[in-house]
């Protein structure tokens, strides 16, 4: 639910991203990254907590890449973002770095309401997407 | 110090005479007739200036380092050392000699007399098994050859190399010493030379002796990035490595690199599920010698400080050499709390040495 105290946007679910993909947004004069992972919606802060870099606006979103037996193969397309700068990748679920795990993007609120998107600068909460 | 452990005491072979009765009819051949007047095999292109050695370990009738009197009265009595870890001297070079099937027969010649003349006089002794690195099927018949004595205790390998040694090249060499639970060493010795196919350093190589001895650390950087990067220590679990008389103060800076290049690239290899210094506090050790010294000692505790240094660190004199670490007086440099971890307790652990009841160590065979 979005508190009335928090700067929030409502964008009709045909602007929304589509899945593996992002929007960059701006809410409240905050720039903002509108994910969409398999059909869950995800907002991040368009900061790197590593070095400051416009992670949202000019990252890119990626998958991993990682050993299965003796194969190496790309799994989880969509789900983590690659900051343009270092090149580290976020899980974009959760905006912790696998590589950093002392590292946090800021995450904000998002929920589905009725044929809308509504994202707030309210900060998401565990489980929230 | 008492229980003291020597990770780093070189002897030699008197001459490749000496290897003679060791070698196949073959072999022995070669060793006679190569040359005109018998074999001859690569070495420093530098001299040393003031000598390779100890100016006390050797006499008019006694080569340097050849001596097991000597290495008794001068190192294992006087600093009551529990364990000597045995490293060749001129023969590291089997792995830099371009035909690879004489290389591995000295290499065996060399594991089979230093067990007739050192391991079975001296049982503070522990052995170095020696191998072609640049034959790595040979390589691990050797290693599974003798691998399974108590006194051997490591695999060695000299700085030197065709290809760093976490190339897939040399997967048997691994999976024999994986299997047959021995550490892999790599010393620092004939880079540059031989068939080794890189100078000392990617700007060339040094001119001077003095300018290669301040660059030891050169191969044996790259040979633990290729360890860590191609993921030994991940696809042989347990796996130790030593990384022998290649210094120690860059250690925790390289580490620093190795983790935030890791960050970024983690996609070229992905085997490597953890950033690489997580593997080197698990597996890898550094020998102290040459310990760096700085004016100002205390500064010494915090270069070192990065690298875990009380659980990293295993002491080692480079006995009979000229740049000799004194036991007594070099770990006093060190702060108390990481002695008794660097003279043994590391070391111990890292090689699986049992305490000195049950080796019986102190009375010499």
């Amino acid at each position: 639910m979005t508190r009335p105290s928090a700067a929030s946007l409502r964008l009709p679910r045909q602007q929304a991203p589509s899945p593996g993909t992002l929007r960059v947004v701006e809410v409240g004069g905050r720039v903002v990254g509108l994910f969409n992972v398999g059909g869950t919606f995800y907002a991040l802060a368009d900061r790197c907590p590593h070095r400051g870099a416009p992670l949202c606006s000019r990252g890119e979103v990626v998958g991993a890449i990682v050993p299965i037996g003796d194969r190496i193969v790309l799994v989880d397309e969509g789900a983590y973002v690659r900051c343009p700068w270092h090149k580290w990748d976020f899980e974009i679920a959760t905006g912790k770095a696998p590589a950093a795990p002392w590292l946090q993007v800021r995450r904000y609120a998002v929920h589905v309401d009725g044929d809308d998107i509504v994202l707030s600068l309210d900060h998401a909460t565990a489980g929230e997407g | 110090m008492s229980g003291l452990i020597d990770c780093d005491v070189h002897f030699s072979v008197p001459s490749l005479q000496d290897l003679l009765p060791y070698l196949d009819p073959a072999s022995r051949d070669l060793v006679q007739h190569s040359s005109d007047f018998g074999l001859t095999l690569p070495t420093y292109p530098w001299q040393h200036p003031t000598g390779w050695t100890r100016k006390d370990t050797f006499s008019a009738d006694t080569l340097p380092g050849t001596s097991l009197r000597l290495l008794r009265e001068q190192l294992l009595d006087r600093y009551d050392v529990r364990y000597g870890i045995l490293t060749p001297e001129e023969l590291m070079c089997v792995s830099v000699l371009p035909n690879l099937h004489l290389a591995a027969a000295l290499a065996s010649a060399h594991n089979d007399w230093m067990i007739d003349h050192l391991l079975e006089q001296d049982k503070r002794l522990r052995g170095s098994l020696l191998v072609a690195a640049h034959h790595p099927e040979s390589a691990a018949r050797e290693i599974r050859r003798l691998g399974g004595r108590d006194d051997i205790v490591q695999v060695i390998l000299p700085g030197g190399s065709r290809i760093p040694y976490g190339n897939p090249f040399y997967d048997p060499l691994w999976r024999a010493a994986h299997e047959m639970g021995l550490a892999v060493a790599i010393h620092v010795y004939y880079e540059g030379m031989g068939i080794a196919a890189a100078p000392v350093t990617a700007a060339g190589m040094p001119d001077f002796y003095c300018e290669y001895h301040a660059l030891l650390c050169a191969a044996n950087m790259g040979h633990l990035a290729s360890i860590l990067y191609h993921g030994i220590l991940e696809r042989f679990p347990g796996q130790r490595v030593v990384l022998v008389e290649s210094g120690v103060t860059w250690v925790a800076g390289f580490l620093w690199r190795l983790d935030q290049d890791w960050r970024s690239c983690r996609s070229e290899t992905p085997w490597c599920r953890r950033p690489p210094s997580e593997y080197v506090w698990e597996g890898v050790r550094f020998t102290t010698q040459p310990l760096e010294e700085p004016n100002d000692m205390e500064l010494l505790r915090g270069a070192l400080a990065g690298m875990h240094p009380a659980e990293t660190l295993m002491f080692a004199s480079d006995y009979p050499h000229w740049d000799f670490d004194e036991p007594t007086l070099t770990l006093r440099t060190l702060p108390k709390e990481w002695r008794d971890n660097v003279a043994f307790a590391n070391a111990r652990q890292l090689y699986g040495l049992p305490a000195a009841e049950s080796a019986g160590v102190g009375a010499p065979a």
